[in-house]
């Protein structure tokens, strides 16, 4: 009986044995973070009251306070806020005027007394950088050289003030060696710092020699390592880290990267992003290639920013004028110095080759005449983690508080913040009137309908989509699988098709449609809301397509540009080399060519110029600058019919006034080995003031990640469609597009678009506030808007996540969105909330997911 | 659609150095699956034309990759695909110092022959932090590691000159050093690599050891060399070979074989090598005989392998020097290559110098640049999965679920080769014949094309035996009853008319006199001498036709034969080559032939070689349409016609220089040698002035923009 009872327990007793071994065998599965994720936030900065010895107290405002120190050149600028204090340079003594008291001493007692610790690895010139508010970079015999206004020698600065306003200030630097005088206009602001370098403030003949200036380096700057003298050997031969600032620095990288401060063991080449692109006419060499590697992604918006601790403080630096000629640097720690650190650079003059017959012979040469520009740059410092509702002081703030300033500035305008549409009224109605009622986010279709192959005479056009293929494509999409939000792009509808085709040609491919089947397709599709349009890239050019003579963009040496897409295209490919056409001609392209389809096309597709920024040379020298360029872009957006819509690829800063549809936003960086995180920091600044589309998901953008990324980012799916087999256009140079069939791809549209929609459509209307990384792979996106608040958690990882009790599902997003709340991105004020209203909340969530699984409602 | 500008700098020599050798090697492969005899004809063609001649958007998409995913098209060129990896972890805080080797034990655990700190670094790829650091007193320049399922360490040290050999536990088992073996006393010993067999034989790879793969007995006792490379000579040295005297062949730098650059030994047992400067045998896979067991030659990168790596499934990873990876099937079969040099940019995923790989059992691969010392894994993405996948369930045999995730992976890239082949394997074997050709003509396999087409072909003639009976059948009883009935010649007379008509028109009947010829050349172009028979416009007409038929020949041949498609040809070089060569032939034929007493005018000179060419008109048409409805397995009949017609338009054009010109068969000889030679000639010149025009052009460039830059600028 006893064995029976026995038998009886120890059935179940094994079973649970079993079990338990069986979950303690099963190692969860760790997410491992990469470069293409955001990790979780830094630790907290621990910092005390700063020793203002040596500073003279200038400026204070409700939140700032401003002291100067005149040898150095160094603000110091505390935040009244939580007492955080930042310094402009790093405030340190040159090693050698130590180094020289310590030789003098009378004796090894004051030898040791006056031997206060150096700064390992910082030169004379690298001190003088360190501290100074500007340093100017400078050409001397081919080589360049830097010197600082507060450098040891050589040079005079004084601050002055202006108008008796103690706000307005102006630094008056002499630099002696080059003869150079460089005033700088200093505004201290209520939440920060404006600094102004005018053209006509730089004088003296070195401006013929002036390279680049750079404003305050070392501000932000983390790392460092300090050198100690050893009262043994008489030496600095102890050396020790300094204490490691944790935080990031936000460089606009992409979508937006981060650069983690920390100890690298390796020295890594500098990052330098050329905002708005490389001016390839002021390059070194007017020749180029694209090789395996991918292209590096090009800053589209003049800003940067560092955070210091987690949520605690930071800064968002930008532009306001002179971003044509700004880059963006950072040195990673390692490289020269212990420290990493960012600053924008200001490019006034670069060497460039100089050919001189075609064998290309020639010489290096500084441009004869520099860029003249005047500087604005703003740094607006953050503090808080934004549970006052301020920007948080990370990189969510930053993005904030840029977009605030934008808007501000008329450059971006809320278009769909709480159904507001504003002037739009098209794109509108698809869009949110109601934020309650969650409307369908619209989803991009692009279709390419020809391109040319070498034929046995000349070209041979290879047509993969004819206008009836788009109309049974589109009709099955919005029949078949009721998605009803839908605009789309034609590709190579010009004869000649994508690559030959002359960019202002309205001859039509009598293979894929004439202009009346265009019409008819744009207008029965728009009568169901469906807006189709001409796509056109008004950049590149080829000889194939036209005469360079008159089109094509000069180099400052007067050779056209030249761009060798030999490695990449197919060998066969009808073309190999490409060249970039001149601004104005992009211009007056765009012009001629849409002014003939503004009465039956809703809205126009516009690539390449919306991105490339060039200067204009003539054999004579410079006819229209990059500043001049974007005034002339400007005024030809502008001048397009207002009521047709502007669709353009990855646009750049100063059209984003005029852009209603952003497409191929990127999603990532450029992966630099020091870029630590991603985050869609351009997605956050441009969020409800356009439509932002992802890149193509055909191309590696296809995965449950991807899709949940976009669910993260808040960009919408986009596609590129054909009706023929890809494989068609292996000989074309659109040979990369090589899948694109569309019976292939039906089933991933309807499912991509869903998961995305089930989302996504549910916050709009709503302004993205708030973006907090949970746990590694598990982010929390906030949305709100008057009162109405909305957390989508996204579970990028294999486990399921638990927030608050609401189950996430492995690789799912899920959307929580509760009525009448006040909205927090701080996870302890949530459960504060919920409290009070705990199962009012709960009662009005709104449970959605996206995933694998489908709906796991609760 | 969208281009992106920054580019990645390479020096200049640096860049040339890469895009020339990946033109090098793409050309190397056009020229290894086009060498067919009876293309031999167009090929000289378009190679004398380019001696002739020779003076004469890519959308960058959103990838989450660093650098292009490549696989290969059916012509054997590099064509992008899905990214197949995604740059994963970058460690750079291990310290390495110039790492040489990786190796993941059946643990999971990365060794690191770091050579600069003349250690082994063991890092746990689970925790991702170092389980262990291994160092030896006599250890200073580890530059091989490879660990025995035992969990035994061996290290190769070409400073020490010894293969060190450790337990699990980093403890010191034994070394080998050189052999005493008479046979290897003058070879140098300084172990490179290593690797060690399921036997504990020891395979060597030994700097400055020309005579193969050293392998060694448990014992240390030297086996032998495992396998050699083949000295290559190039065309020059095969010259030299064949006229220098021996002293001469001394003098001469020593001609050795391509070094081994890596050694691996997989689950199996099985031996890989990698060699440097190799492209056509840069990857090998041995047989215990240590053959290669790969059958065509596999596609080694860049010529600049530097390490192997193969996972449990049989995939082959390997290496190259300026950064790329390059996946490879059990079979050889080229999969991916990922990656790219740079030179002066720290990108995840692209390398400066990428001395090692090695794969882990998450199928995760792990290299490390060798100059700055930082491991960088890549994780497989789901599209590469699915393609191991697919091939793991047809090597298996499982033909039916092979497919469908073949079918998967053409979805996301339908010019995907692998796919294609994979799933027209998959109908050949389900004897779904017309599938199959469907597929392989897409990828571009005409042996397996060839194969599904006789199947095909079978099985339409076993249809329509009765109606082919049938027609042959109602032919021949046509012609019976003809002869039978009219025997008034009714019908040859009628025919006999229409052809008296068409000869009245005086160009057809030129131009049809062409195919009298063949028959009786001597004849007929004495006819043409004396001026009876023949014209310009004739001869025109007829150079015209048979440009016609060639380039139909060349461009419009049934898909087995036709390896060149249209716009893989270079037509303008073609059209500009076949009237530059003829016009030459012409021309210098007649020079030639008015010194040496010719008698033909240069009238006579143009049409002779029009009026032979009907033989290799009519043998051309018959490949091009018998190219239809042939296989593989009749490829002979189509070269055997072809050169039919060559021979016997050679031999037709021969007699008829023989005859306009009264020459005997020796003199021929001699003016045709002598034409060709002035062809040469004329060639040369023309080069030479081209050349010298554009030195001269170029410096009246040089002077004219100087002259405004500083006298009028």
């Amino acid at each position: 009986m006893y064995l029976v009872k026995m038998k009886k327990r120890i059935l179940p007793v094994s079973i649970c044995l079993i079990l338990g071994l069986i979950s303690f065998a099963h190692v969860k599965a760790v997410y491992l973070p990469t470069n293409r994720d955001t990790k979780l936030p830094p630790d907290a900065v621990t910092y005390d009251i700063a020793d203002k010895e040596g500073f003279e107290p200038l400026y204070e405002t409700d939140i700032l306070a401003y002291y100067f120190r005149e040898d150095r050149d160094i603000f110091l600028i505390e935040d009244k806020r939580n007492g955080y204090t930042w310094k402009t340079g790093l405030d340190i003594p040159f090693g050698a005027d130590i180094n020289e008291q310590v030789m003098n001493a009378k004796d090894a007692e004051e030898a040791e007394r006056l031997a206060v610790p150096l700064e390992d690895a910082m030169n004379t010139t690298y001190t003088a950088i360190a501290n100074s508010l500007i340093t100017v970079e400078y050409d001397e015999g081919g080589t360049i050289k830097q010197i600082s206004s507060a450098s040891r020698e050589m040079v005079e600065s004084r601050l002055l003030t202006l108008n008796g306003n103690p706000a307005t200030r102006l630094l008056d630097v002499d630099f002696r060696n080059i003869d150079l005088q460089v005033k700088v206009g200093i505004t201290l602001g209520e939440n920060g710092i404006t600094y102004e370098i005018k053209d006509e403030n730089i004088t003296g003949s070195g401006k013929s020699v002036l390279i680049a200036i750079d404003i305050t380096p070392f501000l932000g700057a983390s790392g460092g390592r300090l050198k100690y003298y050893n009262p043994e050997t008489q030496m600095y031969d102890i050396t020790e880290d300094k204490y490691m600032v944790p935080g990031y620095i936000l460089v606009p990288d992409g979508c937006g990267s981060l650069i983690r401060f920390q100890n690298n063991n390796v020295s890594f080449t500098m990052y330098y992003g050329d905002v708005y692109g490389k001016d390839h006419t002021q390059d070194t060499y007017y020749t180029d290639r694209l090789t395996d590697a991918i292209p590096l992604k090009d800053p589209v918006m003049p800003v940067f920013g560092v955070a210091h601790g987690n949520g605690q403080a930071a800064f968002v630096a930008y532009a306001d004028s002179a971003a044509e000629y700004m880059q963006i640097c950072v040195r990673p720690e390692e490289n020269l110095t212990a420290y990493t650190y960012v600053y924008p650079r200001f490019v006034y003059n670069t060497t460039y080759f100089q050919v001189y017959n075609n064998k290309g012979d020639g010489y290096f040469t500084l441009m004869s005449e520099p860029n003249r520009m005047d500087i604005r740059i703003t740094y607006e410092f953050l503090a808080g983690d934004g549970s006052d509702g301020s920007p948080a002081a990370d990189y969510t703030g930053m993005a904030l508080t840029y977009r605030k300033h934008l808007i501000e500035q008329g450059i971006l305008t809320e278009k769909f913040i709480g159904g507001r549409t504003n002037d739009i009224p098209d794109i509108a109605s698809s869009s949110k009137k109601d934020t309650d009622t969650a409307s369908d986010i619209p989803i991009r279709l692009d279709f390419l309908m020809s391109d040319s192959k070498k034929g046995i005479v000349g070209t041979e056009e290879v047509v993969v989509t004819t206008v009836e293929d788009v109309r049974n494509i589109l009709t099955t999409l919005m029949e078949q699988y009721g998605i009803k939000n839908i605009n789309s792009g034609l590709y190579g509808w010009q004869k000649g098709g994508e690559s030959l085709a002359k960019p202002y040609s309205m001859t039509f491919s009598g293979k894929v449609g004439k202009e009346r089947a265009f019409k008819e397709l744009f207008l029965e599709f728009a009568q169901r809301n469906v807006d189709i349009s001409y796509a056109r890239d008004f950049a590149y050019i080829n000889k194939e397509m036209l005469n360079y003579n008159g089109n094509a963009a000069r180099h400052v040496n007067t050779w056209y540009l030249s761009l060798d897409k030999s490695v990449v295209l197919p060998k066969n490919s009808p073309v190999l080399y490409y060249s970039y056409a001149k601004p104005e001609k992009s211009a007056s392209w765009f012009t001629k060519l849409f002014r003939k389809v503004y009465g039956y096309s809703k809205s126009v597709t516009v690539e390449g110029m919306t991105k490339i920024l060039l200067s204009s040379y003539t054999g004579d020298g410079l006819e229209l600058s990059v500043t001049d360029v974007i005034k002339l872009y400007q005024d030809t957006f502008e001048n397009a019919d207002s009521n047709v819509k502007l669709n353009m690829e990855n646009p750049n800063m100063y059209l984003w006034k005029y852009t209603d549809r952003y497409l191929s936003s990127p999603v990532g960086t450029s992966q630099y080995v020091f870029e630590t995180d991603a985050v869609p920091f351009l997605q956050m600044v441009l969020n409800g003031t356009m439509e932002v589309y992802a890149p193509y998901s055909n191309f590696s953008f296809y995965t449950q990640k991807d899709i949940l990324r976009m669910i993260d980012y808040n960009v919408y799916p986009s596609f590129i469609l054909t009706k023929e087999p890809s494989h068609l256009l292996a000989s074309t140079p659109s040979a990369d597009l090589y899948s694109t069939e569309f019976s292939n791809y039906e089933m991933l549209i309807a499912d991509v678009y869903r998961q995305v929609n089930e989302a996504l459509s549910q916050v709009a209307g709503l302004r993205w506030v708030g973006r907090t990384v949970l746990d590694n792979g598990v982010i929390k996106n906030t949305y709100e808007y008057e009162g109405t608040a909305a957390w989508i958690i996204i579970n990028y990882t294999d486990e399921t996540y638990e927030y608050n009790g609401l189950a996430v599902a492995p690789q799912s997003a899920r959307v929580i969105k509760i009525k009448d709340t006040v909205t927090d991105d701080n996870g302890t004020v949530w459960q504060a909330t919920k409290n009070e209203a705990g199962a009012k909340s709960i009662i009005n969530c709104v449970n959605e997911s996206a995933g694998p699984k489908g709906g796991t409602g609760e | 659609m969208s281009i992106q500008r920054h580019f990645y700098y390479k020096p200049e020599g640096e860049q040339k150095k890469n895009l020339s050798r990946r033109i090098a090697e793409k050309k190397a492969r056009l020229a290894i699956s086009g060498k067919r005899i009876w293309l031999a004809l167009a090929a000289t063609l378009i190679f004398a034309s380019a001696l002739v001649l020779c003076g004469s958007g890519t959308a960058a998409h959103a990838s989450q990759a660093t650098s292009y995913t490549y696989t290969m098209d059916e012509k054997g060129n590099l064509t992008r695909t899905q990214d197949a990896y995604l740059p994963d972890q970058t460690i750079t805080d291990l310290g390495l110092n110039n790492p040489s080797d990786l190796f993941v034990d059946d643990d999971n655990m990365l060794y690191i022959a770091d050579s600069g700190n003349g250690r082994v670094v063991k890092y746990s790829i689970g925790s991702g932090k170092i389980a262990g650091i291994l160092t030896h007193e006599k250890m200073t320049n580890p530059r091989g590691i490879y660990v025995t399922k035992a969990g035994d360490i061996y290290v190769a040290d070409p400073s020490a000159k010894k293969v060190f050999c450790f337990d699990r536990n980093f403890n010191y088992l034994e070394s080998f050093g050189k052999p005493d073996s008479p046979n290897f006393s003058d070879t140098p010993y300084e172990p490179h690599k290593v690797a060690v067999d399921n036997g504990e034989n020891i395979y060597i790879i030994g700097e400055g050891v020309y005579a193969g793969v050293i392998q060694l007995s448990y014992g240390g006792e030297f086996l032998g060399y495992f396998t050699v490379n083949k000295t290559r000579l190039s065309f020059i040295q095969a010259i030299q070979n064949a006229i220098f005297t021996r002293a001469q062949l001394e003098n001469l730098v020593d001609r050795v074989p391509p070094t081994f650059s890596n050694i691996f030994i997989d689950h199996n047992g099985i031996v890989y090598t990698t060699t440097m400067g190799d492209n056509r045998d840069g990857l090998k896979k041995h047989d215990t005989a240590g053959r290669n067991m790969f059958k065509k030659p596999v596609w080694g990168g860049y010529g600049s392998m530097t390490d192997v790596y193969v996972d449990e499934h049989g995939i082959i990873y390997t290496s190259s020097h300026d950064g790329y990876v390059e996946v490879y099937s059990g079979a050889g079969e080229f999969i991916f290559e990922f990656g790219s040099y740079v030179l002066d940019l720290d990108v995840s995923g692209l390398f400066s110098n990428l001395p090692a790989i090695a794969v882990d059992r998450n199928r995760t691969i792990w290299t490390v640049d060798g100059d700055k010392g930082y491991l960088q894994s890549f994780k497989p993405t789901d599209y590469a999965l699915m393609v191991y996948n697919a091939i793991g369930l047809y090597e298996k045999g499982l033909y039916e679920k092979a497919m469908e995730q073949w079918n998967e992976v053409l979805r996301l890239n339908q010019m995907s080769v692998l796919a294609h082949n994979g799933v027209g394997k998959a109908y050949l074997h389900a004897q779904k014949y017309e599938d199959a050709m469907e597929h392989f003509k897409v990828s571009g396999d005409r042996d397996y094309y060839s194969q599904a087409f006789w199947e095909v072909r079978n099985r339409w003639l076993q249809d329509h035996l009765p109606g082919i009976a049938a027609v042959i059948a109602a032919i021949w009883l046509a012609s019976f009853l003809i002869k039978h009935f009219d025997k008034k010649g009714k019908i040859r007379r009628l025919r006999k008319k229409i052809a008296d008509r068409v000869s009245s028109v005086a160009v057809l009947k030129d131009v049809f006199y062409a195919f009298r010829i063949p028959k009786h050349p001597l004849d007929r172009y004495y006819d043409i001498r004396v001026g009876k028979s023949g014209s310009v416009i004739g001869a025109t007409i007829l150079y015209g036709l048979f440009f016609l038929i060639y380039m139909l020949y060349l461009t419009g041949k049934g898909f087995i034969y036709q390896k060149t498609a249209v716009e893989d040809l270079d037509i303008n070089a073609i059209v500009l080559g076949f009237f530059t060569i003829l016009g030459l032939f012409v021309i210098c034929n007649y020079l030639v032939t008015s010194i040496k007493d010719g008698d033909g005018d240069f009238k006579q000179v143009y049409m002779t070689p029009a009026y032979g060419l009907v033989p290799v008109m009519v043998s051309m048409t018959v490949v091009t349409v018998a190219s239809y409805g042939l296989t593989y397995n009749e490829a002979f009949l189509l070269t055997v016609t072809l050169w039919i017609g060559i021979v016997w338009s050679v031999v037709n054009v021969f007699v008829g220089f023989m005859t306009i010109h009264d020459y005997t068969v020796r003199e021929n000889m001699a003016s045709l040698i002598l034409t060709v030679v002035f062809m040469m000639i004329a060639a040369i010149i023309a080069l030479i002035i081209i050349i010298m025009w554009d030195r001269l052009y170029g410096f009246l460039q040089t002077l004219v923009k100087e002259m405004t830059r500083n006298v009028f600028g």
